[in-house]
């Protein structure tokens, strides 16, 4: 814990959007609050040079300039600059190059530890965005630039699956459409947002970003219609052409169920259609996603909780491993290595036989139990430190 | 001609642990290969590297400077696009050597597989050398646990694994390290009977998905280009069924099996002639 809590601070709030006279809102006394609808959570996802974060910052102002600024998180630990008034920031919480430093650790061990040291926290982000649910109509949450680090991460799936548990939550997933220069180079960015929507089970949009740069026309047509992609493809002399009527088959079931919206990030042209998509997603959300979740929570409580328990421990535990071992010394670094490996099995196993045991409020319980964890990794560090009888 | 392996996936999927264990399996055999890290932003290994990115550039040096203002990850994209603009440098450090088997370990950044043309670059690069390269794709296994998940892995293997137009393998890695029920859901994903992978409809999201999962899962059956092998680094069937695909793909051992008749035939001729001389 005293790891954690050294490089981990707590959870701020910034410029709040109360504290700005010129946002109209909801007042906190209004009874209609009880269904009042609740901020959508955008989950901001997107490839290097996308466009992430100028798609948020400019979304931001057109969003405010409409009359419903949006709640900003950044999740990005290693970025510059924010050039959007963000209301939670990771890096106020975690200071990156501290992190890379104290582990020894080159920038995706520090990015990642970074964001899985805050995850450690999100209950505190949770509490705050809990207060302003009511005030504002959208939650924007910018990632890191290297996606990998959230879509195929632990900390990325606790985050999500966090979120959706508490308000409606879209994955907005940002394209740059100039490089999807062949046909092939978009197929294989298509399947990557594929592969993102089986990950986070949530509505889904494309932002497909640039339209300023480059005309969309094309890439629409490609989507819209399976037979001129097909033929788009067999031009290429490529093996992906052959598989080309399958991953097209593919492909069209899966614009089926998205929402596709051209955007130009800089001009801000599309974001009209955008916002209506995110309204529609938000609609699909309530009436298909919350239903099934809330149904899925009743009928199999106890193994999902088991589930989500295991991968906050299992987060911790990879926090406290990295904690625990020191790249000064090959020795020590090893030996650390050694108890951390001995510990997984041990306490994974106590750890778990607490938490049947325990019956708490999901929100609550990542604090207490990751208290128990620590104190059963404690023991099991004690026992493996004694010298053989 | 000569042979690569392109190992890839994920940043903590486990790819310098593969390295490893292949090096030293294939050490055990008497075979050598010889690994080349590609990774800039890598932070430890525990083998020899026959060349190191990043004693051609540094990854610090190019995320100081103020001129290119680069974050961690451009500064990585960077370094590579360096690297296939000084391709002589790598070609000196692969050497000349017949039959010599090379593992590359490149980084995680799906952007160089997916869009950028950097990898595609090095590839075509090898064909020019005479290397024949077999793709590796790593996934770990403790994402692979469900079967949404399970797609999404292949999905991200696939979305790839296209541009690179290579033979290739995916593992699900870190398989010594899961617990008894994911071993046991993974394996059923391995083993299953791709109709049934479709129809797995025990999550309501998957049931609103059946089209889409449907048209994921004849792909698994039609292709193999979605084909999963198992990764447990205790295992030595695990390691040599691994080896032994990668190899086949890109007809290691063939080779050298036809070179051996030559040499069995020089020696004949060399006996027959000195038996020649003797009369």
């Amino acid at each position: 814990m005293d790891m954690i809590d050294e490089l981990a601070g707590t959870i701020d709030e910034k410029c709040h959007v109360a504290d700005r006279p010129d946002i109209p809102l909801v007042p906190s006394d209004d009874s209609s609050r009880k269904n009042a609808p609740t901020s959508t959570c955008l989950i901001v996802l997107g490839m290097a040079g996308s466009g992430k974060t100028t798609f948020v910052e400019n979304l931001s102002k057109y969003l405010t300039a409409n009359g419903a600024a949006p709640y900003i998180v950044n999740l990005d630990p290693a970025v510059r600059q924010v050039p959007y008034p963000v209301n939670i920031d990771i890096r106020d919480t975690v200071k990156y190059k501290a992190v890379m430093k104290k582990f020894g650790l080159g920038p995706n061990g520090g990015i990642m530890t970074s964001l899985n040291l805050f995850t450690t926290k999100f209950s505190g982000v949770l509490d705050l965005l809990e207060k302003r649910k009511f005030e504002v109509k959208h939650m924007i949450f910018d990632t890191p630039g290297q996606i990998e680090v959230f879509t195929w991460s632990a900390s990325g799936s606790i985050i999500t699956e966090a979120l959706a548990d508490s308000f409606p939550t879209v994955i907005v997933y940002v394209m740059d459409v100039s490089t999807s220069t062949s046909p092939i180079t978009f197929m294989s960015n298509m399947l990557y947002a594929c592969s993102i929507l089986y990950k986070s089970k949530l509505p889904f949009i494309i932002a497909l970003n640039k339209i300023d740069m480059v005309d969309p026309t094309l890439v629409m047509k490609w989507i819209s219609d399976f037979e001129a992609f097909d033929v788009a493809v067999e031009k290429e002399e490529s093996y992906a052409a052959n598989l080309s009527r399958s991953l097209g088959l593919i492909l069209d079931e899966f614009y089926g169920a998205i929402r596709t919206v051209p955007v130009s990030a800089l001009t801000c042209q599309g974001f009209p259609k955008f916002v209506e998509a995110v309204e529609a997603a938000t609609l699909e959300f309530n009436t298909e996603y919350k239903p099934e979740m809330d149904k899925m929570k009743a009928d199999q409580r106890e193994s999902r909780k088991l589930k989500s328990e295991d991968r906050f421990e299992k987060l911790k535990r990879e926090v406290l491993e990295i904690s625990t071992g020191p790249s000064s010394s090959r020795d020590d670094k090893s030996r650390a290595m050694d108890t951390s490996v001995s510990i997984g099995p041990q306490g994974d196993s106590n750890a778990k036989h607490e938490q049947r045991n325990f019956d708490a409020e999901e929100s609550g319980m990542e604090e207490t139990s990751f208290q128990r964890f620590l104190e059963s990794a404690k023991k099991a560090k004690e026992i493996a430190k004694k010298p053989a009888a | 001609m000569r042979y690569a392996q392109l190992v890839m996936g994920p940043a903590g999927s486990g790819k310098s642990t593969y390295c490893a264990t292949i090096l030293n399996h294939c050490k055990d055999m008497g075979r050598s290969v010889y690994i080349i890290n590609l990774d800039p932003a890598a932070e430890y290994f525990e083998y020899d590297v026959i060349a190191d990115i990043r004693d051609l550039i540094s990854l610090d040096d190019v995320t100081e400077d103020e001129e290119l203002r680069l974050g961690p990850n451009g500064g990585l994209i960077f370094c590579l696009q360096h690297l296939v603009e000084n391709l002589n440098w790598l070609e000196e450090k692969l050497g000349r050597c017949e039959d010599d088997y090379f593992i590359f370990d490149c980084p995680g950044q799906i952007e160089l597989f997916t869009h950028l043309p950097v990898m595609r670059t090095l590839i075509n690069q090898f064909e020019s050398w005479d290397i024949r390269t077999c793709g590796v794709f790593l996934l770990d296994a403790h994402y692979m646990n469900e079967t949404t998940k399970f797609f999404s892995g292949a999905l991200v293997a696939l979305s790839a694994m296209i541009t690179l137009e290579i033979p290739h393998i995916n593992l699900v890695t870190k398989m010594d390290l899961l617990n008894e029920e994911d071993k046991v859901a993974i394996q059923r994903f391995l083993d299953m009977d791709t109709d049934l992978l479709g129809e797995m409809t025990d999550e309501p999201w998957m049931r609103r998905h059946l089209k889409l999962s449907r048209a994921i899962a004849a792909l698994f059956d039609d292709y193999n280009y979605v084909s999963f092998l198992p990764f447990d680094q205790t295992d030595e069937e695990s390691i040599n069924d691994i080896l032994m695909t990668i190899d086949n793909s890109i007809q290691y051992g063939e080779d050298l099996e036809h070179k051996e008749i030559p040499d069995e035939r020089d020696q004949e001729d060399e006996r027959g002639a000195q038996g020649q001389d003797d009369d």
